[in-house]
């Protein structure tokens, strides 16, 4: 391609981490995970890094791990090595259903969850299941590892928490404690290989007829994928209702600030979060506590 | 009535025509040897690329390519000042008799830029990224100029011009019986406006080329393209014989139209020549975007006059296409939308106004369905409205106004072939079985819509089209045609006639095409033609020699002629098959005689002189095709979201030559249309492309088409070969209205602008109250 | 940019040695080595034409830097079969109709490949329509690729070719 650059192919973490280490100013080197933004982005010109650090060769950061009720995914993990996790598919199913619309198949073979996390990009499509489970990230680098939320690593937009020396080495969550639903809706203007016009994921838990551990998250429709908090809050330790599922669902709408662009216009896509969020909230609490919905 | 005959009355029975024969082209796509013309090198080759106006509407104050030469590796830089003073043709291509019209293009720009993408400059260069990098290189100053956006700018008083003196750029008039007794015996009048958008191929292989200059001064070009006599055009922008330049076609990698105009072809021929070595030119997505003439958006009014038995007693049409920035073809589709205007139903009180308009968005042209399909939209949800408006079922009420054999269409001549538009939907809307159930808040709905398709070019163009057939010495068959194989299987069919008439198996044909220098000129393969034009021709050049072989072989059978036959290369006496002989010994009893064993024929089809300029009455096609769409929707009315259940289309082909290749016509237009109706839309915001890549211009996936359902029919009454028609392009035309009236039937409320996005059914609900 | 490397691939079996500068990528490399088969549709994974399997596994080949696959083994539309002994999906392919203007069909029967190594030998309809959703068709409309790839998969089922 006419973009010029060095690559780097370490063929291990710490090989890796010393190349970043290098890093003198933010976008110089850049991870190069699976690809599939990376080489757009260099053929569109919009990245123009000096060096690229490929991490497919390290070993140890790819495979899905489930243990002591905790789910590790290595960054490098692939989108097709999650839809091929029969457990996944059980235990965090908004993350399977997403990963079965995500791109094409070749994509998705080759695509990394520390990719789409680290695109920044508002319709990453990994990232509002993974929010919805309440998924920790660990960034690793030369001076160590450091866990952290999700939730805090999106500081605006393509304004991400890891530093330019930094790998995404790790997703983990807790399994939810059952009986709880696991949802995600990816609302795009074709049902295959598209962009997410609006992506919804919902997650609850019912305990003693309450909804408790809801979340509800948001993609394509704010300059970060975000969580509709005050909308949750709404709902937490709640029996919920249609009328109650009707008003957090237009809180929903209010947390998030979706632009017009040549896929839809906000208006369309603040209906959709209405629509979707509804949707999400009935199918869960109907799941969960079957008839309990009040009139 | 021909109309009721049941299918057949052949008298002969078929033995490769017909059979769904797996396609001679077929084995090398599937093993990867298919070369198409992007896969061919050449040693010392040069590789170019296209500087591009960034702005749709400016003036050109200086451009400067000295330093873009002055980089390694950089053979030439060509602007307007390095170019010969030539203009590039852009009227309809392959014609012979007729003046061509004046809309010659500017090659590079050289002051006024009328469209985002328009060319600057080519470079020609060692590699692609150096290519590249002097495009970067080369200077250049726009300054901005007035430009018109909508047809509606275009229109106003004072607008500027695009080109030329007027914006409007050409028109069109029916004017047939008395459209004001016809209202006035209305019982009721429907008016209703449609608006289409402009669609893109989407082709799969990027415009590509290669280019040499031979020992004779040749300009060689290896290109995809869907017309070889491009050759001319070629020879007179670049100011050299029409005998100088060969175009070499390879299997086109998908064309739809969108490869009938030159694309790559000139600037290729300009930088062989001033470098002296070969170059190859390969359009990258973002180029292709650019790179060729787009699907003319529409805005049609359908003022129809009803009986309240719904028979119509007058019809209205008004029709505005955007032509963009270059006329190109829009003349010619305008013509097409026109004739199409009122479906394939009686009207004979019929009054049409059309025009193109330039604008300075992309320029439009040829797209698969020509106008006709644009016109179909709107005279299919016409039919749809008036039915919902007079209580009557929408299929009975178009049952009460088809055409009939012997009827005149649009411009008063009457259409001699079967016209079986009623069985055809009849057949569609019965294979789409039980309807399901509404659940929840989604909607089913169904639709149909039917279509008058024209195939073969307009007469008074005076379309030929030339055939060479002859047989080996070993009895196997070549065919020369410079026919375009653009994936429908054009060559492979040509290989099934002359199998057929020859009595050899598929597998023993071989067919030498698409060389402007070597194979006899088959035209264009556009208009739905290939089939019919040069069908025939290969038809007649086989029978010629099949005539011959056979009448030697009577006479060494001491029989007549109609007694003998071929049939697995075996000549043999009918009633009594054990005397034969081999194929071969018969072709060497001929050759060693002296009996020619080949034959070279030219097909015309008929020639007329063009319509009344007034009234539009007159001959504009051979003939026309018929069938219909059945669709069956689900719409989500909460999102929007629209899928597609179930599709069938159903066609008269006249005869099917490999049933299979027809079926993968009627499956792929559907696929298109499907896009056309749903997903599609190139989007020009001050005229600047904002939808320039696949991510952005959603044509349908694997996961967005159901499996489309084929019902062939053949009424053996066409002018092709066998009686056949043609279904390239019909087999979209009724797609995208069908689904615009399943959507209205599922939501009770009618969205006349193509395409149907969620939002936009959101928005229709939200403005009927049911939010 | 760093200087050309040699790196070690294998092409439909065959050992190559290919100089490449890292802003290589594996579709300008393959073309490069006159594997014409493999196609460029977009050259930004929107379309698969350009879909290889590397190590049995489809992947956009414009995506991929030819130098993070080195040691790799590569395989095209030619290298899953011969005209003489065809792959199922060749055979299918050929047989169903499946091919119109071909550009695409490299690519498709790769991921289709990559679907029935991978991931299952009996796919649900839905299954193939997933697998083949990164590969655009403009000109067949999908579904006799659909027959095309349920034909292969019984014949690969029964005992059949594999890869």
């Amino acid at each position: 391609m006419y973009a010029e650059f060095d690559l780097h192919v370490p063929e291990d973490l710490d090989g890796a981490l010393a190349v970043l280490g290098e890093n003198d100013r933010e976008g110089a080197i850049m991870p190069l995970a699976g690809g599939t933004n990376m080489i757009v982005d260099l053929r569109a010109r919009s990245v123009a890094p000096s060096a690229l650090v490929s991490i497919g060769k390290v070993p140890g950061m790819r495979g899905i791990e489930i243990s002591g009720g905790r789910v590790r995914m290595g960054g490098r993990t692939t989108v097709s090595d999650m839809l091929r996790h029969g457990e996944l598919h059980r235990i965090a199913p908004s993350l399977a259903d997403s990963a079965g619309l995500f791109a094409g198949q070749m994509v998705r073979n080759t695509a990394t969850v520390a990719g789409n996390i680290c695109s920044g990009s508002p319709a990453a499509d990994l990232v509002p299941p993974l929010l919805a489970l309440d998924a920790d990230v660990t960034l690793t680098s030369r001076s160590g590892s450091r866990t952290l939320a999700l939730a805090d690593f999106f500081h605006g937009y393509k304004q991400m928490e890891r530093r330019p020396d930094e790998l995404l080495t790790e997703v983990s969550w807790r399994s939810p404690a059952e009986p709880a639903a696991n949802l995600f809706y990816k609302l795009a203007r074709r049902k295959g290989d598209a962009i997410t016009v609006v992506g919804v994921a919902v997650a609850m838990r019912v305990e003693a007829g309450k909804c408790r551990g809801v979340r509800i998250a948001l993609g394509s429709v704010a300059p970060v994928v975000k969580r509709a908090i005050a909308a949750e809050e709404m709902l937490e330790g709640e029996a919920l209702s249609s009328e109650s599922i009707e008003a957090a669902s237009r809180t929903a709408v209010e947390e998030m600030s979706p632009i017009d662009d040549v896929r839809a216009s906000a208006g369309y896509r603040r209906h959709c979060v209405h629509v979707l969020t509804r949707r999400l909230l009935t199918r869960a609490w109907e799941r969960l506590a079957p008839g309990g919905s009040q009139a | 009535m021909s109309d009721a005959q049941a299918r057949g009355g052949a008298n002969i029975e078929f033995r490769q025509v017909g059979r769904p024969l797996p396609r001679t082209d077929a084995p090398g796509k599937a093993h990867g040897k298919t070369r198409y013309a992007g896969d061919y090198v050449m040693a010392d080759m040069l590789h170019a690329k296209v500087l591009r106006s960034p702005e749709a509407s400016a003036l050109l104050t200086r451009i400067d390519g000295s330093r873009a030469r002055a980089l390694p590796g950089v053979a030439c830089v060509l602007t307007h000042a390095e170019l010969p003073d030539r203009m590039a043709p852009t009227d309809i291509p392959g014609q012979t008799g007729r003046k061509r019209l004046d809309t010659d293009q500017q090659i590079l720009v050289r002051e006024r830029v009328r469209y985002h993408g328009e060319p600057l400059a080519l470079v020609a260069a060692d590699t692609p990224a150096i290519a590249e990098k002097a495009l970067e290189l080369i200077a250049f100053d726009l300054e901005p100029f007035p430009g018109v956006y909508s047809v509606e700018e275009a229109l106003a008083p004072g607008a500027p011009v695009v080109q030329g003196t007027d914006n409007v750029v050409s028109t069109y008039k029916v004017r047939k019986g008395d459209v004001e007794a016809g209202f006035a015996a209305a019982d009721t009048i429907i008016e209703k406006t449609y608006r289409t958008q402009f669609i893109e191929h989407a082709f799969l292989e990027p415009e590509v080329g290669l280019a040499w200059v031979d020992e004779n001064e040749v300009v060689n070009i290896r290109m995809s393209t869907q017309v070889i006599e491009h050759f001319r055009f070629i020879a007179e922008a670049i100011g050299v014989p029409h005998n100088k330049v060969r175009i070499l076609g390879s299997m086109v990698g998908g064309g739809f139209g969108g490869k009938e105009d030159v694309t790559v072809e000139i600037y290729l021929a300009l930088l062989a020549r001033a470098t002296g070595r070969p170059v190859r030119l390969c359009y990258t997505r973002e180029d292709s975007f650019f790179g060729h003439g787009k699907r003319h958006p529409f805005t049609i009014t359908h003022r129809t006059g009803f009986t309240r038995d719904g028979k119509i007693t007058a019809l209205a049409v008004d029709m505005t296409a955007d032509a963009g920035a270059y006329v190109y073809l829009s003349p010619y589709v305008l013509l097409y939308a026109t004739v199409a205007s009122p479906g394939p139903y009686r009207v004979d009180n019929l009054h049409v106004d059309a025009r193109a308009v330039a604008t300075n968005n992309m320029f439009t042209s040829a797209f698969r369905g020509f106008g006709a399909a644009q016109a179909c939209v709107a005279h299919e949800q016409q039919m749809d409205e008036a039915a919902n408006a007079l209580g009557i079922d929408p299929m009975e009420l178009r049952r009460r106004n088809f055409l009939r054999t012997g009827d005149a269409i649009a411009t008063g001549v009457p259409i001699e072939s079967a016209v079986w538009s009623d069985e055809c939907m009849t057949r569609a809307w019965e294979a789409l079985g039980e309807r399901p159930p509404d659940r929840g808040p989604v909607k089913i709905g169904r639709g149909v819509a039917a279509y008058q398709q024209s195939y073969g070019r307009i007469t008074w163009l005076h379309d030929t089209s030339e055939a060479w057939v002859g047989v080996e010495m070993d009895g196997t068959v070549v065919v020369r045609s410079g026919v375009t194989d653009i994936g429908a299987g054009q060559v492979s069919a040509l290989a099934q006639i002359a199998a057929e008439l020859l009595g050899v198996n598929l597998t023993d044909v071989t067919v030498y095409n698409s060389d402007s220098a070597t194979t006899p000129l088959a035209g264009t393969t556009t208009a739905t033609r290939a089939l019919y034009m040069t069908g025939n021709a290969v038809r007649l050049a086989a029978e010629a020699v099949r005539r011959r072989l056979l009448e030697r072989a009577a006479r060494e059978f001491s029989r007549e002629l109609h007694e003998v036959d071929v049939a697995n290369s075996i000549v043999f006496v009918r009633e009594q098959p054990q005397t034969e002989m081999t194929l071969t010994d018969l072709v060497a009893i001929c050759a060693s005689e002296g009996i020619h064993r080949s034959e070279l024929v030219m097909f015309r089809a008929p020639f007329t002189d063009g319509i009344d300029a007034e009234t539009g009455q007159g001959r504009v096609h051979p003939d026309y095709a018929y069938g219909a769409q059945a669709v069956e929707v689900a719409v989500d009315t909460e999102t929007g979201e629209v899928t597609v259940l179930q599709s069938v289309g159903a066609h008269d082909v006249g005869q099917a030559i490999n049933p299979d290749a027809v079926e993968g016509q009627i499956e792929g237009g559907t696929s298109q249309g499907h896009g056309y109706a749903l997903s599609e839309e190139l989007i020009y915001k001050e005229g600047k492309l904002v939808t320039p890549s696949f991510s952005e211009y959603l044509i349908p996936t694997a996961m967005d088409m159901p499996r489309v359902q084929s019902i062939i029919l053949e009424s053996r009454s066409g002018v092709g070969p066998f009686g056949a028609k043609g279904i390239g392009e019909p087999s979209l035309t009724p797609v995208a209205p069908a689904i615009a009236n399943a959507v209205a039937d599922a939501i009770g409320v009618r969205i006349p602008d193509l395409p149907i996005t969620p939002e936009k059914v959101v928005e229709a609900l939200a403005s009927v109250g049911d939010g | 940019m760093n200087d050309a490397k040699v790196i070690r691939l294998t092409i439909n079996g065959r050992h190559r040695d290919v100089g490449a500068l890292p802003n290589e990528t594996l579709l300008e490399t393959l073309r490069g080595l006159a594997h014409f088969e493999v196609k460029s549709g977009c050259e930004k994974g929107d379309c698969g034409a350009c879909a290889v399997l590397v190590d049995g596994e489809a992947v956009d080949s414009c995506l991929i830097l030819t130098w993070t696959v080195e040691g790799a083994a590569v395989t095209t539309v030619s290298g899953l079969g011969t005209v003489d002994a065809p792959h199922p999906l060749q055979k299918a392919f050929i047989d169903r109709g499946a091919a119109q203007c071909g550009y695409c069909t490299p690519g498709l029967i790769i991921a289709a490949q990559s679907m029935l190594d991978n991931d299952t030998r009996d796919p649900s309809e839905d299954d193939v329509r997933l697998a083949l959703s990164g590969n655009l068709c403009r000109c067949t409309g999908y579904t006799k690729v659909f027959d095309a790839v349920d034909e292969a998969a019984r014949i690969m089922r029964e005992g059949g070719e594999s890869s």
